[in-house]
């Protein structure tokens, strides 16, 4: 492929390649904690650090680039695609190590999530994310957290050495099932995407345990007081029959690092193709059974392109249904639910004006009202208005007797959303009838907000004129 | 009402405490206030206390070994915060933890401890804020910062930064409470008061634009999403006086 050397200077790269790249939405630097060392730059710290919120409101973390945005795939929905015509670039290795550490060096970012383009091949473009990622590990030497993407289709080999050069390696599956795939990917196939993916599942679960680690993910610690949750009964199915990566090419210096410490995730685009919630949300629930991911993202599809397959440009973007997907997301992490309680083929797509944990609970009014001072936690936990930390706080207080309405609400529990569901000492905290159309209007006008600043343009354009004034004053 | 009064250095705070504590006066007949006091209540009687390292040690044992080191450790992180009634919650949290044991920051129930914690939790929050906003210039081969907190931070910052990086100059200043952190290569960080005259100096230095504060500025502009344009999100997760002194909104 046609491969064109201009005279970009590093300023122009880094607009191009930032613009490239910013329809990724991964952007966080947690899941290792790692202490700094003298001679080195930096270290990393589990819960993450974001650095700077954009104009979009979303967190930035990392320097979010493309190595290159040249292409050699049509994927419909993408700004890169070959047959779009872009101004393209490709960083030298060298640029992005100098402009890591010097943007470290100031505080700016938290690492690098360093993804490209198919530049010539897989290959070829993976040996040159090798390359830099090594550069910036051996000759930079720098210790702060690194996200790389893995290229499908790139040869094990240089799988198993991004492994060990990054903290979290991710493969976007991009669409949940192989049709849809198909349709907007035609360059791409299902299995060059799940095969890898399945051997670097196993690839970090054998370095865990020869880390004296056990084979799975650390998850939540809420996990522990519920019951029942989604890795209670996980068991890596990739781990029987899948090879675990080993680089014969990589640096003894290499060899010593973990292999993805912060484990894989991956991104599922959406409102691109009629996939419904459920089945997002159950491929996202098999993807942290069978694949022990440790994030899926969903990136609610912005019209870049005209495109018969596609919403036309100017169509909405997703928001709200983004916004939906992530808090089931949360549920299936933090709560102790299951997918398959979520939605149903009945009903296989969220509610648009409650969230998806208050749509359960009003569904489930024969199970309510728990009484805080002994209900346990898989019920109380899925209660609205009590998240993981505040059932922390329930049960450590409880211990000192009986908890009261104003002690919840100092722990932090909504009580405008959890009134309706539970007894203080046998007692309810204002009479309520215990009937799903007077609690879901009630929640909705909670909703309400959240939902509006979603949808609601007329709102949403007022704001932003509002808000235009602090643009200016912020250049 | 007897209020006691001191400084806002750890030692005079702690000693506070000693000096309420054992003035035989009953708890409930003392009250602690930081200097300087804004409001003098003329039924009240005010006793300046001056900071006595003997007392302050004494109370520090005292909390360490009657109740739990991670009971201290919660109490000094505390009293960091900016909160006029941090070192008065303080006391009577001790009062308590006295008497219950280092459990009793669990229950809520209890005005102080909900107190405690609810300024335990904000001030937590200002602290890892600044890990995240704090922004370096170079400037002459030391890379600087200013930053302005509520609370007095700089510990905190100062800690992450020194292991983040061991092996550069760099400095971070704290232009509220005028102290600085200063971190010679490969070298054990120190905290110093600044004199006028420093402070003057020091201020300059955010006047160098070095090459990478534009590619920087670029970088931010480029990755939002216009379609997705947000600013009353980007507000609430990074407030307005959280960015004077940060990069790109300067
Ligand atoms: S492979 Fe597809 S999604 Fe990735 S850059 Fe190329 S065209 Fe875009």
């Amino acid at each position: 492929m046609y491969e064109i050397v201009n005279d970009y200077t590093t300023m122009d790269k880094l607009r191009i390649l930032a613009d490239a790249a910013k329809y990724d939405v991964a952007c966080t630097s947690s899941g290792v904690d790692r202490k700094g060392k003298e001679g080195f730059l930096g270290n990393s710290c589990a819960a993450g650090i974001c650095h700077s919120f954009a104009a979009d409101g979303r967190c930035i973390s990392l320097l979010k680039i493309l190595m290159s945005n040249h292409c050699i795939h049509d994927c419909k929905y993408c700004l890169n695609r070959r047959s779009n015509d872009v101004e393209r670039a490709t960083f030298l290795p060298d640029e992005i190590c100098k402009l890591v550490i010097e943007f470290y060096k100031r505080n700016y970012i938290e690492g690098l999530f360093l993804s490209s383009g198919v530049l010539n091949s897989p290959e070829h473009t993976m040996e040159l994310i090798c390359r830099t990622l090594s550069m910036l590990r051996n000759k930079y030497r720098f210790n702060g957290y690194i996200h790389v993407k893995a290229i499908p289709g790139a040869p094990a080999e240089l799988l198993a050495q991004a492994g060990l050069l990054a903290d979290r390696i991710s493969l976007n599956l991009e669409l949940p099932n192989s049709e849809s795939l198909k349709k907007l990917a035609p360059g791409k196939n299902f299995n060059n995407i799940v095969k890898p993916m399945a051997s670097i599942s196993s690839t970090i679960a054998a370095h865990r345990v020869a880390a004296g680690k056990t084979p799975y993910m650390e998850r939540s610690k809420i996990n522990n007081r519920l019951e029942s949750n989604i890795f209670s009964k996980m068991r890596i199915e990739a781990a029987q029959n899948n090879s675990i990566l080993v680089p014969e090419r990589a640096l003894d210096r290499d060899l010593s690092r973990p292999f993805a410490p912060a484990g894989m995730s991956t991104q599922m685009i959406i409102g691109a193709t009629p996939d419904t919630d459920l089945e997002l949300i159950t491929v996202t629930e098999q993807l942290y059974k069978s694949m022990d991911l440790k994030r899926v993202f969903y990136s609610a599809y912005v019209p870049l392109n005209d495109d018969a397959a596609l919403p036309a440009k100017g169509t909405a973007v997703p928001l709200l249904r983004e916004h939906r997907l992530y808090q089931a997301d949360w549920l299936l992490r933090y709560y102790g639910f299951a997918a398959s309680e979520l939605l149903s083929p009945e009903r296989p797509n969220f509610n648009e004006v409650i969230d998806p944990k208050c749509d359960w609970a009003v569904r489930h009014l024969d199970v309510f009202p728990v009484e805080v001072n002994t209900a346990p936690a898989d019920i109380l936990i899925r209660v609205p208005g009590i998240g993981p930390k505040s059932l922390e706080r329930i049960f450590r207080a409880r211990r000192y007797g009986g908890l009261t309405f104003d002690a919840l609400k100092k722990m932090g529990v909504v009580l405008k959303r959890a009134k309706y569901f539970i007894t203080c000492g046998g007692k309810m905290m204002d009479r309520i009838p215990i009937e799903e159309r007077f609690i879901v209007n009630r929640l909705t006008d909670v909703d309400r907000r959240e939902v509006y600043s979603f949808t609601d343009r007329t709102t949403y354009r007022q704001m932003s004129l509002f808000d235009m004034g602090m643009k200016a004053v912020s250049g | 009402m007897t209020v006691f009064t001191c400084s806002d250095s750890l030692e005079a705070m702690l000693t506070c405490i000693y000096d309420a504590w054992y003035s035989r006066l009953g708890h409930d007949n003392v009250r602690l206030e930081i200097e300087p006091i804004e409001q003098l209540n003329m039924f009240d009687t005010y006793v300046h206390v001056e900071a006595d390292e003997r007392k302050a040690m004494a109370v520090a044992d005292a909390v360490n070994m009657k109740i739990s080191p991670a009971f201290y450790g919660e109490i000094v992180y505390c009293l960091g915060a900016y909160e006029r009634d941090v070192l008065d919650t303080v006391y009577r949290v001790l009062v308590l933890g006295f008497k219950h044991g280092a459990g009793v920051l669990d229950a809520y129930g209890y005005e102080a401890v909900s107190r405690f914690k609810a300024i335990r939790i904000r001030y937590g929050r200002e602290a890892s804020s600044f890990l995240e906003f704090v922004r370096f210039n170079l400037v002459e081969g030391v890379y600087v910062a200013h930053f302005e907190p509520k609370s007095r931070v700089l510990l905190t910052v100062a800690e992450h930064f020194a292991d983040r990086m061991p092996s550069e100059h760099w400095m971070i200043i704290d232009d509220i409470h005028r102290e600085a952190a200063v971190h010679p290569c490969n070298e054990q960080y120190y905290i110093r008061k600044l004199s006028a005259e420093e402070y003057d100096r020091l201020k300059a230095t955010e006047d160098y634009d070095d090459s990478f504060t534009e590619l920087w500025k670029v970088y931010f502009k480029e990755i939002a999403i216009k379609e997705r344009e947000n600013y009353r999100c980007q507000l609430t997760h990074f407030s307005k006086w959280k960015r004077k002194h940060v990069t790109e909104f300067a």
